[in-house]
Formats: C-alpha cells, sequence, structure tokens
C-alpha cells in the first residue's frame, strides 16, 4: 500500500487508472482509508475521525473541484466588476461605497483560496502541506469573519443613511475607520490557530483538500475556542444585521406614514395618484432586500456553525466527509453572490457596470427584483442630465 | 386695498410662458411666485393655448405637484426613494368644463390675456390645498450633484384621453413655481428679548446675559441690531463673546431638525469681562444666503441658479394653528449669543427667537426697508410692480412675455 501511495505521489497527481486502483483497494482490504495518502511526516495533520472513511473516490473530488472552479469565475467577474467599477469612476468613491469596496476585499480573501482548493482536489491532498493548512485557513477565517462583521457595518451605514438621510450619512474617515474595524475584528481569531494558542489550530477537513478550524480535537480547549468563535464570528454579526435591518424598516414605515399624513393634512387622500401602491412598494422593497442580505448570511454561515458545533459538541459520526464539505461550499458561495446582492441594487453602481460591460444592460436578470430596475432608471435619468 | 400710488410704477404686465417641445401647446403664468397670506393663497392662475385641430378629440388636462425630497438621490440604496410627489389637483383645461352660467372667474391677468391670445386660449386656475407647505431648498454641498433636497411645486399639463393618462414628453410641459410667504404688514413693537444667567458650582455670584434685538420681525438682508447686556456678578471672567444668527431647520417629513449658524461674529471687545464689571453693546449682523455659498443643508428660499436666492424665509401658521402642525420643512430663526467664561467656567448661551421674511409688497414700509436690501432689490420691485399691476393696470397690450424655461433651470425633467 505505502507503494501505492509513493506512486500516486510521485505522479504528482492523480490519473484514472491509479485513482481506480486505489478505489480498489480501498473496497478490498480498507487500507485506503482517507488521509492515508498523507506521507507519515505529515501524518499528524489529519485527525483521526477522518481516518475511519474510505479515501474518496476521484469523482468527488473532481465534481468538487468543478463546483468551485465556477464558483471561482462568478466571484472574479462579480467581485472584479465591482471592484473595477469602484477604482476607475470617480462618482462610485462615496463613504458608504467604501464598505462595498471593503466587502470585495473580504470576498477576495475567499477567492484566493478557490484555485488552491482546485490544485487540492486534483492532487487529493492538502497542497502545501501544515504551513499551507494555516496560510488557508487564515484567509478563509479572515475572508469570512471580516465579511461576517462587514456585513453588520453596512446594514449599519445603510440605516444610518435610510433612516436620517438629511444628516445621518457618515463620513469617509468613519466608514473607512468602521472598514478597517472588520479587519481587526477578524484578526484575533485568525491568528490564533496560526500561532496555535488556546488549543486551536487550522487542521485539513473534509475531503482533507481545504483546511479550518479543528473542531475535533477532544478538550474543553477547543470546545470553549469553538463556542466563542462561534459568538465572534456568528451570533454578534447575525444579531446586528438583523437589529440594524429591522430599525431601518421601521423608519422606513414612519418616513411613509408621515408623507401620507401630510398628503391626507392637504386632503389629498382621495386622489388616487397619490400612489398607495407606490409606498407599499417601497416598503417591501426594503424588506426583500433586508431579508435576502439577512438570508444569505445565515444560509452561508449556518451550516459551518452546525458543522463545528457537532464536531465539538455533539454526535461526530455524522460527520462524513462530504457533510463537512458542504459548509466549506454554502461560505464560498456567498462570498461570490455578495458582489451581485450589494452592489448590483445600487443605483449608481449599476449604471457604472452597464457603463463597463453594455451587454448587462438587457440581461435578463434586471426585471428579477424591480429594485433593481427602478434604481437603474434614476441612474440614467441621472447620467442623462449630467450630459 | 388696491395701492394706487404704485400706478406710477407700472410698465408693463410682465407674463411668463413655456411651450411644449413639439411646440403645439403653450402655457402662460401670470407669476412665478404665489404667496400665501395665511387667511388664503394666490390662485394659480394661467391660460393655455391650444391648437383645437392639433388635439383630435383628446383633451388637455392640468396638475399641481409638490414633491419633497428629503435625501440625496445617490443616496437611494435598497430601492429607497428619498422623494415623494403629491397631487394637489388635477382638471381638465381643455375642453373647458365651465359652460354658461357656470362660467369659471377669471383673474385680471387672464381676462387680459384671453383677449390677447384669442378663441384658442383657454383659462385654468388651481387652488393651493390650504395647509400646504411653502417652496424650500436646501443648499447643496460643492460635492453634491443630484438634485437639491427640499419642497417643490410644479404645475404640469398634459395631452391624453383621460385624467389617469401619462402624457406624452413631447406635448407636456411643467412648470415650477413657487409659493412663498411674506411679512405680515405690520412689524409688530414687541422687541424680542431674553435674560438668562449662570451660576458656578464652586464659587459665589452669578453671570447675568441679556441680550435684546432691535425688531421682531426682518426683511431679507436687513441688518440685524443685537443689544447685549453682561453683568458679571460671579468670580469668573468672561473671556469672548459670540454672536451667531442661526437658521433652524426642521425637516417634517422625515422627523429631522438641524441649524446652521448663517452668520456670525467673536469678539473680545470690553473682555475679559472681569468680577464686578458690565458691558453693553449693540452687536450688528447680516445673515446672507451670499455668505453662505456652498455650505450644505442651508435652506433657501429660491432656486440655486437664480441670481437673487435669498435664505429661506420663517415659515408662519396661521393664527390659531400651533407651528407643530405647519408641514413640509419649517424654518425658523433665532439669535444666539454665547458668552466664554474659561476652560472651567463652561459657556453661558441664550437664543433670541426673531422671524426673517420678505415685506408684502405694496406696504408701505415693505418698499422702503426693502430699497436698501441690496439682496432682493431688482426683482422684487419687478414683482410688486407687476403685482401691482394687475389690479390697477387697463392697459389691455402691455404684456412682456417672458420665457419660463430660461429662468427655472431647475426643472423637473419629466
Amino acid at each position: 500500500m505505502r507503494l501505492l501511495n509513493a506512486s500516486v505521489q510521485s505522479a504528482s497527481g492523480w490519473h484514472l487508472p491509479v485513482a481506480m486502483a486505489r478505489t480498489a483497494a480501498a473496497s478490498s482490504g480498507g487500507a485506503g482509508s482517507l488521509g492515508s495518502n498523507f506521507p507519515p511526516e505529515h501524518m499528524g495533520m489529519v485527525h483521526e475521525h477522518w481516518r475511519q472513511y474510505e479515501a474518496l473516490s476521484i469523482y468527488w473530488h473532481l465534481g468538487l473541484a468543478m463546483v468551485y472552479t465556477f464558483l471561482m469565475f462568478t466571484s472574479l467577474i462579480g467581485n472584479g466588476l465591482v471592484g473595477y467599477a469602484f477604482l476607475t469612476c470617480r462618482g462610485l468613491r462615496t463613504p458608504s461605497n467604501i464598505l462595498i469596496f471593503n466587502q470585495v476585499g473580504m470576498d477576495l480573501m475567499m477567492f484566493v483560496n478557490i484555485p488552491w482548493f482546485v490544485v487540492n482536489s486534483v492532487a487529493g491532498h492538502f497542497v502545501g502541506w501544515e504551513t499551507g493548512c494555516d496560510v488557508y485557513g487564515f484567509f478563509g477565517s479572515v475572508g469570512g469573519m471580516g465579511s461576517a462583521m462587514n456585513n453588520a457595518i453596512i446594514a449599519f451605514d445603510r440605516y444610518r443613511t435610510i433612516a436620517f438621510p438629511i444628516d445621518g450619512r457618515m463620513s469617509g474617515k468613519q466608514t473607512t475607520a468602521l472598514a478597517i474595524f472588520a479587519w481587526i475584528w477578524a484578526m484575533p481569531f485568525s491568528i490564533f490557530p496560526w500561532v496555535q494558542v488556546l488549543g486551536a489550530k487550522y487542521v485539513p477537513e473534509g475531503f482533507l483538500t481545504s483546511c479550518s478550524f479543528d473542531f475535533l480535537t477532544e478538550g474543553d480547549e477547543t470546545r470553549f475556542f469553538m463556542a466563542t468563535i462561534f459568538t465572534w464570528a456568528y451570533v454578534i454579526p447575525v444579531t446586528l444585521i438583523s437589529i440594524f435591518y429591522s430599525k431601518l424598516y421601521g423608519k422606513v414605515r414612519e418616513h411613509s406614514n408621515m408623507l401620507a399624513a401630510q398628503a391626507k393634512k392637504m386632503n389629498m387622500k382621495s386622489l388616487a395618484s397619490n400612489a398607495d401602491a407606490d409606498k407599499e412598494s417601497a416598503e417591501i422593497k426594503i424588506a426583500k432586500i433586508a431579508f435576502t442580505i439577512f438570508f444569505m448570511f445565515i444560509a452561508g454561515w449556518t451550516p459551518y456553525a452546525v458543522v463545528a458545533f457537532i464536531g465539538a459538541f455533539g454526535d461526530r459520526s455524522i460527520l462524513t466527509p462530504q457533510v463537512t464539505m458542504f459548509p466549506a461550499i454554502a461560505a464560498k458561495v456567498v462570498s461570490c453572490i455578495d458582489p451581485w446582492i450589494y452592489a448590483l441594487n445600487h443605483p449608481r453602481f449599476r449604471a457604472e457596470i452597464e457603463r463597463i460591460v453594455p451587454c448587462l444592460k438587457g440581461s435578463p436578470k434586471r426585471p428579477k427584483t424591480d429594485a433593481m430596475s427602478d434604481g437603474k432608471s434614476v441612474a440614467t435619468e441621472a447620467t442623462g442630465d449630467a450630459s | 386695498m388696491i395701492p394706487v400710488i404704485f400706478l406710477a410704477l407700472v410698465v408693463a404686465v410682465k407674463v411668463f410662458k413655456k411651450t411644449t417641445p413639439n411646440g403645439k401647446i403653450t402655457v402662460y403664468l401670470g407669476k412665478r411666485d404665489f404667496i400665501d397670506h395665511l387667511d388664503h393663497v394666490d390662485p394659480i392662475d394661467g391660460i393655455l393655448v391650444v391648437d383645437n385641430e392639433y388635439l383630435k378629440g383628446r383633451k388637455v388636462y392640468g396638475q399641481v405637484t409638490t414633491t419633497y425630497r428629503y435625501g440625496r438621490e445617490e443616496d437611494e440604496v435598497m430601492g429607497v426613494k428619498f422623494s415623494k410627489e403629491i397631487v394637489l389637483a388635477r382638471e381638465q383645461i381643455v375642453p373647458m368644463t365651465h359652460h354658461g352660467d357656470d362660467k369659471m372667474e377669471l383673474t385680471p391677468v387672464q381676462d387680459k390675456l384671453v383677449k390677447k391670445l384669442g378663441p384658442n386660449a383657454y383659462p385654468f386656475t388651481f387652488k393651493f390645498p390650504p395647509a400646504s407647505p411653502c417652496s424650500v431648498t436646501l443648499q447643496p454641498g460643492e460635492d453634491d450633484s443630484s438634485k437639491p433636497l427640499g419642497v417643490e411645486y410644479t404645475v404640469k399639463t398634459f395631452v391624453g384621453e383621460n385624467s389617469e393618462d401619462r402624457g406624452h414628453k413631447r406635448s407636456s410641459v411643467s412648470l415650477a413655481i413657487k409659493k412663498l410667504q411674506y411679512a405680515p404688514p405690520t412689524r409688530g413693537r414687541r422687541l424680542p428679548s431674553s435674560l438668562v444667567s449662570k451660576g458656578f458650582t464652586f464659587s459665589q455670584g452669578k453671570i447675568n446675559l441679556e441680550v435684546t434685538l432691535d425688531k421682531e420681525i426682518y426683511y431679507h438682508g436687513e441688518k440685524l441690531g443685537a443689544n447685549v447686556t453682561v453683568n458679571n456678578n460671579s468670580r469668573k471672567a468672561v473671556k469672548n463673546i459670540k454672536v451667531y444668527v442661526v437658521q433652524h431647520c426642521e425637516v417634517t417629513m422625515v422627523n429631522a431638525q438641524f441649524s446652521r449658524h448663517v452668520a456670525s461674529l467673536e469678539t473680545r471687545e470690553g473682555c475679559p469681562i472681569t468680577p464686578g464689571a458690565s458691558f453693553t453693546k449693540t452687536f450688528y449682523l447680516v445673515p446672507l444666503a451670499s455668505s453662505n455659498k456652498d455650505r450644505r443643508g442651508i435652506a433657501l428660499d429660491g432656486y440655486l441658479k437664480d441670481d437673487d436666492v435669498n435664505l429661506a424665509s420663517s415659515t408662519l401658521v396661521a393664527e390659531g394653528k400651533a407651528p407643530s402642525e405647519a408641514m413640509g420643512i419649517v424654518i425658523s430663526y433665532s439669535l444666539r449669543v454665547k458668552l466664554n467664561c474659561g476652560t472651567l467656567g463652561g459657556e453661558l448661551q441664550t437664543d433670541v427667537p426673531f422671524k426673517l421674511l420678505h415685506p408684502a409688497p405694496g406696504t408701505g414700509a415693505g418698499e422702503g426697508g426693502e430699497k436698501k436690501s441690496a439682496m432682493k432689490k431688482g426683482k422684487s420691485q419687478e414683482r410688486s410692480r407687476y403685482e401691482n399691476s394687475c389690479y390697477a393696470d387697463d392697459d389691455e397690450d402691455n404684456i412682456v412675455f417672458e420665457d419660463f424655461a430660461r429662468l427655472r433651470l431647475n426643472e423637473p425633467d419629466e
């Protein structure tokens, strides 16, 4: 078996006959357990839990690699467009948009890991071993926690902008400070596992082709670390996001009620074009977008939180490699969709991006959310005026 | 009420006109500024001239809308709209709905225009609803590019089959008008004043500050005189005196309030006012829009590109109504005096409210004070000329047409 492994490595990758041989060997003897292709000096990386599973067929690796490749392009296009628009268009460099740009930065951290993962899948093991694992884990962690906090900050910024449209907007300095704060927020629990304090470390997980926090090592230290990180990176941001968006929604309601009251005072209630429908849709639009953002966050990070919690506190026998890989994908998907959600329902970003990529104009995506099309028409009007 | 004395000034009736892009319909308005007299508001009276062959059975409608804009366009994320358009009136203008005995009463300027413009001239009259807010524009900052915040009014006419039609841009015309308030005919005898005093935690005695203004109502461009008296019976010294004219702006649609200093001075004259000393002096300040250019959030009466733009006038409410019932953007002013009593002493501050408005044309007091004001001189004379002529003049051919669009660069672009 050792020989076979050696041959896999010496081929510096897989090829079908070898893979088949490996599967055959696995089914016949069980020696082909997950992680058995790690050389002895790196065997320490792999937690025993994974070794009880059989090595995965190459199709699993291939399949995931394809999913990740797809994600890579989505992320590259979305984040690339938004980042490019922000950097090239002066008009977009507003205080609020610094936060959007920051989100692109966070997503980029996640993005770096995607091609790496593809390479790992192709290699069948973690390329870079311990050091690589630490770097990979660090990027993922900073990107994830940073964007969690950045999401909360964007929610705060939007609350300020919409609730106090006249004097509530933050200055560039304030938003820059908040953007930096998001990075700082991400640091402690990204650095601890790297330097292995508090019993935390980055280890390969799932297919052993990606790395993340160790939630499997027995002991209170690990459990304590998982609980802390859960609060820090999940509970606090989720709470902030829901507080800001629900306050925002309340304010929008309040404003429209006040406007309706003023219209009524002028005896305008009977007139059809006072557009009660319009008022409805403004609130519904807000609710929709706020819910989308909230739901995205929940959908992106809850699987990870659940898996980590099961690993640390629950019945870890259900944590098969496949189950464990799912959260990683979910988190990456969110980082790919982020720019589309944030920047593309922003009227001026849309206008700018449509200028860069004119063919997007007629994209079928637009009619889906009326918020977008509305915003767009405003934006084009504005540019029309300027010219 | 007819101010005969101004007949001598009458040169011509000025009428503003604007034509649709396709040139088929022209709307004439006797004025662009409509005055809220508290008990009534000037009606929006105009004439519409249309080629009947062009209509081919279609109708022409007119409407008055007010637009509240309470946030910048570029901040409209998440599908929020920071503006609200309310249709205040909508009526059919062509064909006329008044017939026979029901014939509508024409204002003098309408009468004159109908006679001059012939059978294709259709008069129309709209009324502002009783509680409608006054026009106010909040000055944008230097880097703001989108539409300014504030309350605007627009008269629009459009061609359609029924009143719910939106009309086509080519056959529609929009005229931006203003609803304004003028000062009441008499300025009042009461001199606003305020008396405050301040004690200190660890020392005996107080500093007394009394501020009295020389008028209750000021006209735009006029000098404010504030008599400041300081009696220092404490053991602290007054280091310096600051005097501000503060514009208070309440944006009722979003429940926001903010204040801006529109004129200020700081002096060390007579300072330090040592314990036991007293000091009296009258300070003069002139709050002007021109000295607040490019400052974001300063409330203005006029449109930004008008040369004669002035600070927003104080909002007046009809008798028996609470100021809190006022709608739109509510403006008030106060004179603020701040005494600096040193680092440990803190500050002693008081506000004296006053009103800042235009004199009502035709009131004697108005013309006298107005002459001095550099800001509004030309325009307001022109206005008063017209206002008066409207009632007193009977020379039918004496009509001057002025293009509406050129003067109102701030047109809504619909």
